[in-house]
C-alpha cells in the first residue's frame, strides 16, 4: 500500500500500456503516409461513402479528371457516342479487382446500375434506359441526349466495385475496387487503412501504405500537423494555419476550391424581387473585410459568383462586386424606399427589414451572417439572423417563406461545372441555387450548352449566363473558398487537386 | 447524480463562508448588470479580431471581434438563470412528490419509488443531452426541462425518506391527536427540518446544472453559435490558445469561480 | 445459504431497475427524436451523402425508405417490438447493423473506463495513503484541496488542461485518436484524475481508521510476516469502503465517458451517442443511450456483488446508490 508518489506515474503508464495490449506491431510498419481530415467515414456504399475510396484510389470511376478538371481516362480507356443517347466506354484488358477477378463490362454495368437508382447521386438525374456490359466495354442507353454523361461519371458515387463487394441484401460489406490501393481495414467512423495492390495494372505507387484518420476538432488537426503526428492534414482553420506555418518540417499548400459562399435570395419576395434592392444589398457588403476577418484571406472576397478556378465560367471582364454605400442608397431610393431620420428605410409605411437563415455546420457561416447583419445595419436595413438546421433553407425554398439564405455552394460536383450551373439556375429553382428567379436567355443558353454547344458558341452562351447572373444577382456571392492542407516535408511530389477527385497519392513519394 | 457522496469530509467553517458568498454575489452582479452595461454579445468588429485586453475592452475581443466581456456577462447570466430555474423546479417537484409519497403511501408511493429507482440510475448528462438536442434551434425551454427532469429525483428521495420518518414521529402523532392536520405537520415539522439539507442539495444541483450546460456547450450539443454560453465560448476560444490565451481563460475562470463558490456555500453540518 | 439468497435479491432488484431504466430511456429518446429541430430525413440524408449532394428529393427518398413518414407511435412500436427480439435495427447513416456497431463502441468504452478506474485507484490510492500517514501535513492539505477542485472542474476542462500540457507543450502523447496504445493515456488520465480525488479521500479516512485499530497496533509491534498480514487487512478494509463509493460514482464515470470520448475522439458509446444526435441516427441514438444507462445499472450490480463477497454482513446493503 505504500507506493511512493514518484513511482506511481511510471507504474501507471506501464499498466495503461499493458491494459491496451500494446500494439507494437502496427507501429513497426510505420512507413504509412498518415492523412488526417475533418470528415468521417460513414459507409462503404458508393453513394454514401463521401468519396473516401476514390480519393484514396481504392476504387476508380470510369472517367477521371486532371488537376484542371479536364476529363481524362479513368477505369475506361476511351469513350465514344454513336448517337447522343448511346455511349460506349472501353475497358482495359488487364484491369482486375482486388479480389483477383477481371474487370468486365458486366461487373461495371452491375455496379453502376445500383447507384443509378440512388436519388442523391448525379447519375440518377440522367434518364437511363439500360446499362449493359460485354467482355471489355460498357454501354449506356439514355432516354434523352445527355452530353455531360462522361463528366457525371467522374463523380465518386459512380465508382466501380467488384460484384463480391455486396452481400445478398445489397449492402456493401467490402470495398473491392480496381485502383492502385486496396483496403486493409476500415473502422467507422474514424479511420481507413489501405496498401498498394500487387495486381495494379499501372505503375506501382511509391508510397505503399496510406492511413486516413478523421479528427473533428480543428485545433487537434493543427496540433497533429505541427507535431509530426500526421503527414497530410486537410481542413485547417485560420488559427491552426498560423501554428502550422510557424512549425518546422511542415508546409501549407492550398488551392482555390470551386465553392462559393453566397446569399440565396427569394426572387418572388415583395422587397427582394426588385433587382435594384438585391444590388443595393450586394453593394452594402465589404467583402474583403469579411474575407479577411472570417477566412483570414482578403483575396477570397468574391468579385463574381464563379471563382477563378473554374476558368471557363469565370469572366475577368465583369466589373467586380464592391462595397458602395452611396450607390446602395441611390438604388434603394430608386426602388421607392425612403430613408428615415433614424437611418431605416420605409416604403408605403413599411420598414425595410429582412430575415436570413443559415446553419452552423460550416463554422464560418454564422460568423459571416453576423458580419452581413452588421453591414446591412450600416446601410440602415435590419436583418434577423436565424442559425438553424441546414434543412430549413430548402424547406423555406419549398414553402416560399425563405427571404435570404446564406450557404456554401460547390460548383463542380462533377468535373464539368455545367451540370451544377444548370441545376443552380434551373427554371423551377433549386434547393441550393436560385429561388423564384428565371431568365429566358439564361435558360436558352444553358439548354444549348447541355445540347453540346462548343467552341466560340459555347463561350458565348456561358457569357450570357454569367453576365445575366452578375447583373440580376439571384444569388449574391460573398466569398470564395480555399482548400488547404499541411504537408510534412517527408512527403514529396504531393499535388493538391482542388476538385479532390482523388488525393493523388499514388503519384507522391517519400522525400529522399 | 450522487452528488451527496461527493461532499468533502472537510468543510469550511461558518466564518469562512463569506469568501465564496462574496465571489458568488460578484458573479451574480456581473451577470445581472453586465448585459446592460456592455455592448451586444453578437456585435462584430471584424477588423479587431483577437484584440488583447485593453481599458475599453477589459477582456479583449474574440476571433470575430466580439466583446469578450459582454459575451461573458451574457453567458454567466444564462448559466445562473437556467441553473436556478431548473433547480427550483426540480426542488419543488421532488419535494412535493416526496411528501406526497410519504404521506399517502400505498400505490402512489410504490409507483413514484419505481420511477425514481429508474431515474436515479440514469446519468443526468444523458437526460440533459437528449433534451439539449431538442434545443439546437436555440430554444432554452428544452434545456431547462432536461436539467429539471435530471435532478428532481434527488430531492424526491431525500424528502421521501425524511418525511416518512417525521410523519411517524411522536411529535407528529401528538399533533394529529390535537387535530392540527398533516399540513400543519409538513409546515411546522417537515420543512424546517429539511431546509438546510435542501439548500445544500440545491447548491450542489446548481453546480451540476452549470457544469452540464457548459459540457454540452463544449461538445456542441444543444445551444449553437453565435449564442454566448460558457462551454461554447471555451470550445470556440480553444483553437486560439497560443495567440490569445485570455480568450479561453476568461470563461474558464468564471466557470470555476461559479462552481467553487457554490460548493463553498454548503454548511459544515450538512456535509455528512 | 444466505449469501446465495442475498445475491439473488441483489440481482432481482437490479434487473427490475434495469427494466425501468430501459423503458424510461426508450421513451425519452423517442420523444426527443420526434421533436428534434430540422427535418430528420434531411439531416440523415446529409450524413449519408454529404451536404453538397442533399436536396429535398434525396431527403424525401430517405424518409420514404425509412418509413419516417409513419406516425410516431407506429415507429416507436415497431422499434420496441424489434428490440424485444434482440434486433436493434440498422444505423440510418451507415446502414450497418446497430448491434455490431454497439459491440465495437462498448468495447471502447469498457477499455476507457477500465483504464480510468486503474488510474483513479493508483493515483488516488497513493495520495490517500500519503495523506493518511501524515495527517495535517502539507500533503494532507494539498490532497484536500485537490479533492475540492476536482469536483468543481468539469472533465472537459481537465482534458483540455492535459492536452495542453502533455500534447502541446511536451509533445509526449497524441491529443486525439483511437486504436494505438498511447492514444488511450490522455482520455484515461482525464477520467481517472477526476475520480482520483474521491478515492484519495476515502483511502485516507480508511487508512487512518484501520491504522488506529487495536488489531493493527498489535501487528505493528511484530515482524515482517505480520506486516504482510497487515497489508492484507488494510487492503481488505479499504476495499470494503472504497468499492461501494466507487459504485456510487458509476454515474459520474459514465457522464465523464460521454464528454471525454467526444473530446478525444475515442471510439466509444459516448462518442457514438453524440454523433447519433448530430446525424439524427435514431436507432443508433436509442441503442447507445440505452447501453450507457444499462452500463450504470450493470456497474452498480457488479459493485453490489463485490460488496457482498467482501463483506457479507447485511448492513452494507443500504450504503449503495
Amino acid at each position: 500500500m505504500r507506493i511512493p508518489a514518484r513511482l506511481a506515474a511510471p507504474l501507471l503508464t506501464a499498466a495503461l500500456l499493458a491494459a491496451t495490449g500494446c500494439t507494437a506491431t502496427a507501429e513497426e510498419r510505420s512507413e504509412a503516409l498518415r492523412i488526417v481530415g475533418p470528415f468521417e467515414v460513414h459507409s462503404l456504399d458508393p453513394a454514401t461513402s463521401q468519396a473516401f475510396f476514390t480519393r484514396l484510389e481504392v476504387a476508380e470511376t470510369l472517367v477521371g479528371a486532371d488537376i484542371n478538371g479536364e476529363l481524362v481516362p479513368g477505369l475506361a480507356t476511351e469513350w465514344t457516342h454513336e448517337s447522343h443517347t448511346t455511349w460506349t466506354f472501353e475497358l482495359p484488358h488487364d484491369a482486375e479487382f482486388h479480389d483477383g477477378t477481371p474487370v468486365t463490362g458486366d461487373a461495371v454495368a452491375a455496379s453502376l446500375a445500383k447507384v443509378a437508382d440512388v436519388e442523391a447521386s448525379p447519375l440518377s438525374a440522367i434518364g437511363i434506359d439500360a446499362i449493359t456490359g460485354d467482355e471489355h466495354s460498357v454501354r449506356f442507353e439514355l432516354t434523352e441526349p445527355f452530353l455531360t454523361l462522361p463528366a457525371t461519371l467522374t463523380h465518386y458515387s459512380t465508382m466501380v466495385l467488384a460484384p463480391s463487394s455486396w452481400d445478398e441484401d445489397g449492402h456493401v460489406t467490402d470495398v473491392i475496387g480496381s485502383g492502385p490501393y486496396q483496403v486493409d481495414h476500415v473502422e467507422f467512423p474514424g479511420s481507413i487503412e489501405v496498401s498498394a495492390y500487387d495486381g495494379w495494372r499501372g505503375e506501382a505507387p511509391a508510397i505503399e501504405r496510406l492511413t486516413f484518420q478523421s479528427v473533428s476538432r480543428p485545433e487537434s488537426r493543427a496540433l497533429m500537423a505541427a507535431s509530426d503526428q500526421a503527414d497530410i492534414v486537410f481542413g485547417l482553420e485560420p488559427a491552426g494555419r498560423q501554428r502550422v506555418e510557424a512549425a518546422p518540417n511542415v508546409e501549407m499548400v492550398s488551392a482555390l476550391q470551386p465553392r462559393t459562399l453566397l446569399l440565396k435570395v427569394n426572387g418572388d419576395h415583395p422587397v427582394l424581387g426588385d433587382p435594384r434592392v438585391r444590388l443595393a444589398l450586394s453593394k452594402a457588403l465589404d467583402r474583403p473585410g469579411m474575407a479577411t476577418a472570417v477566412l483570414r484571406e482578403d483575396d477570397l472576397a468574391a468579385t463574381q459568383l464563379i471563382p477563378p478556378s473554374l476558368s471557363a465560367w469565370h469572366d475577368e471582364a465583369l466589373e467586380p462586386l464592391t462595397q458602395d454605400l452611396d450607390g446602395a442608397r441611390d438604388l434603394l431610393a430608386e426602388a421607392g424606399w425612403e430613408q428615415q431620420s433614424d437611418g431605416s428605410w420605409q416604403r408605403d409605411g413599411e420598414t425595410l427589414r429582412l430575415s436570413l437563415v443559415t446553419y452552423p455546420d460550416r463554422a464560418e457561416l454564422p460568423a459571416l451572417a453576423t458580419a452581413i447583419q452588421a453591414a446591412f445595419a450600416e446601410l440602415g436595413i435590419g436583418l434577423d439572423v436565424n442559425v438553424t438546421n441546414s434543412s430549413e433553407i430548402p424547406a423555406g425554398h419549398a414553402d416560399g417563406t425563405l427571404e435570404l439564405g446564406l450557404l456554401a455552394r460547390h460548383f463542380a460536383l462533377v468535373s464539368d461545372p455545367l451540370v451544377t450551373v444548370a441545376d443552380t439556375f434551373a427554371p423551377e429553382g433549386s434547393d441550393w441555387g436560385a429561388m423564384n428567379w428565371h431568365d429566358d436567355e439564361v435558360g436558352a443558353a444553358i439548354t444549348a450548352l447541355l445540347r453540346g454547344a462548343e467552341g466560340a458558341e459555347g463561350e458565348e452562351h456561358r457569357r450570357t449566363v454569367v453576365e445575366a447572373v452578375h447583373e440580376e444577382l439571384p444569388l449574391i456571392p460573398v466569398a470564395w473558398y480555399r482548400m488547404n492542407a499541411a504537408v510534412n516535408s517527408r512527403v514529396a511530389d504531393f499535388v493538391m487537386d482542388p476538385l479532390e477527385h482523388t488525393w493523388r497519392l499514388s503519384g507522391a513519394s517519400w522525400q529522399q | 447524480m450522487s452528488t451527496l457522496s461527493l461532499l468533502p469530509l472537510e468543510s469550511r467553517t461558518r466564518r469562512r463562508r463569506w469568501v465564496p458568498a462574496t465571489i458568488l454575489i460578484l458573479l451574480v452582479a456581473f451577470a445581472l448588470i453586465g448585459p446592460w452595461v456592455f455592448a451586444s454579445p453578437f456585435a462584430q468588429d471584424l477588423s479587431r479580431y483577437l484584440e488583447p485586453p485593453s481599458l475599453t475592452e477589459p477582456l479583449g475581443r474574440d476571433e470575430y471581434g466580439r466583446s469578450v466581456v459582454s459575451r461573458l456577462a451574457h453567458a454567466t447570466r444564462l448559466s445562473l438563470v437556467l441553473a436556478s430555474l431548473s433547480v427550483a423546479t426540480a426542488l419543488l417537484l421532488g419535494t412535493t412528490l416526496g411528501t406526497m409519497a410519504a404521506w399517502r403511501g400505498g400505490w402512489l408511493d410504490s409507483v413514484l419509488r419505481g420511477i425514481s429507482e429508474s431515474f436515479v440510475a440514469m446519468p443526468a448528462l444523458l437526460i440533459v443531452l437528449l433534451f439539449a438536442a431538442l434545443a439546437a434551434d436555440g430554444s432554452l425551454w428544452a434545456l431547462y426541462a432536461g436539467l429539471a427532469l435530471a435532478q428532481w429525483v434527488e430531492y424526491f428521495r431525500v424528502v421521501r425518506a425524511r418525511a416518512a420518518l417525521i410523519l411517524g414521529s411522536p411529535a407528529v402523532e401528538a399533533a394529529e391527536l390535537l387535530h392540527l392536520g398533516r399540513l400543519h405537520v409538513v409546515r411546522r415539522h417537515l420543512l424546517p427540518e429539511l431546509r438546510p439539507l435542501l439548500l445544500t442539495l440545491a447548491s450542489l444541483g446548481m453546480v451540476t446544472a452549470i457544469l452540464a450546460m457548459s459540457t454540452l456547450g463544449f461538445i456542441k450539443v444543444g445551444l449553437q453559435p453565435p449564442r454566448a454560453e460558457l462551454g461554447l465560448m471555451i470550445t470556440e476560444a480553444f483553437p486560439h490558445y497560443d495567440a490569445a490565451p485570455w480568450l479561453a481563460l476568461a470563461p474558464v475562470v468564471v466557470l470555476f469561480a461559479l462552481t467553487v463558490s457554490l460548493l463553498g456555500l454548503r454548511r459544515k453540518e450538512d456535509s455528512r | 445459504m444466505t449469501g446465495i439468497r442475498r445475491t439473488g435479491e441483489v440481482l432481482l432488484k437490479r434487473s427490475g431497475q434495469a427494466l425501468g431504466v430501459a423503458l424510461a430511456v426508450s421513451i425519452l429518446c423517442f420523444v426527443v427524436v420526434q421533436r428534434l429541430p430540422g427535418d430528420v430525413s434531411y439531416r440523415i440524408a446529409a450524413g449519408r451523402y454529404g451536404y453538397d449532394l442533399v436536396d429535398n428529393a434525396a431527403a424525401a427518398a430517405v424518409a420514404a425508405e425509412l418509413g419516417l413518414d409513419r406516425p410516431a407511435w407506429q415507429q416507436f412500436g415497431s422499434w420496441l417490438a424489434a428490440l424485444a427480439q434482440g434486433d436493434l435495427g440498422r444505423s440510418l447513416v451507415t446502414s450497418r447493423p446497430v448491434g455490431e456497431e454497439l459491440a465495437f463502441y462498448l468495447l471502447g468504452t469498457l477499455q476507457l473506463t477500465g483504464a480510468a478506474l486503474l488510474v483513479a485507484i493508483l493515483i488516488g490510492g497513493s495520495v490517500g495513503v500519503l495523506a493518511a500517514r501524515h495527517p495535517g501535513s502539507l500533503v494532507d492539505h494539498l490532497a484536500t484541496t485537490w479533492v475540492a477542485s476536482v469536483r468543481a472542474l468539469p472533465p472537459f476542462l481537465l482534458g483540455l488542461l492535459l492536452v495542453l500540457v502533455f500534447s502541446v507543450q511536451l509533445g509526449w502523447l497524441p491529443a486525439v485518436g483511437h486504436g494505438n496504445s498511447t492514444s488511450l493515456v490522455l482520455p484515461a488520465m482525464t477520467l481517472g484524475l477526476g475520480l482520483s480525488g474521491l478515492v484519495a479521500r476515502v483511502t485516507r479516512e480508511t487508512v487512518i481508521n484501520v491504522w488506529s485499530s487495536s488489531y493493527v497496533q498489535f501487528a505493528h509491534t511484530r515482524g515482517i510476516r505480520e506486516r504482510l498480514v497487515l497489508l492484507r487487512h488494510v487492503l481488505r478494509n479499504s476495499a470494503v469502503v472504497l468499492v461501494p463509493y466507487l459504485g456510487a460514482q458509476a454515474i459520474l464515470l459514465i457522464e465523464g465517458v460521454i464528454v471525454v470520448e467526444s473530446l478525444f475522439a475515442w471510439q466509444g458509446l459516448g462518442h457514438a451517442l453524440v454523433h447519433a444526435v448530430f446525424w439524427r441516427d435514431i436507432p443508433m441514438l436509442q441503442a447507445t443511450a440505452l447501453a450507457l444507462a444499462l452500463l450504470v445499472v450493470s456497474l452498480n450490480t457488479v459493485v453490489d456483488l463485490i460488496v457482498l463477497r467482501l463483506d457479507p454482513r447485511p448492513r452494507r446493503a443500504g450504503a449503495l446508490a
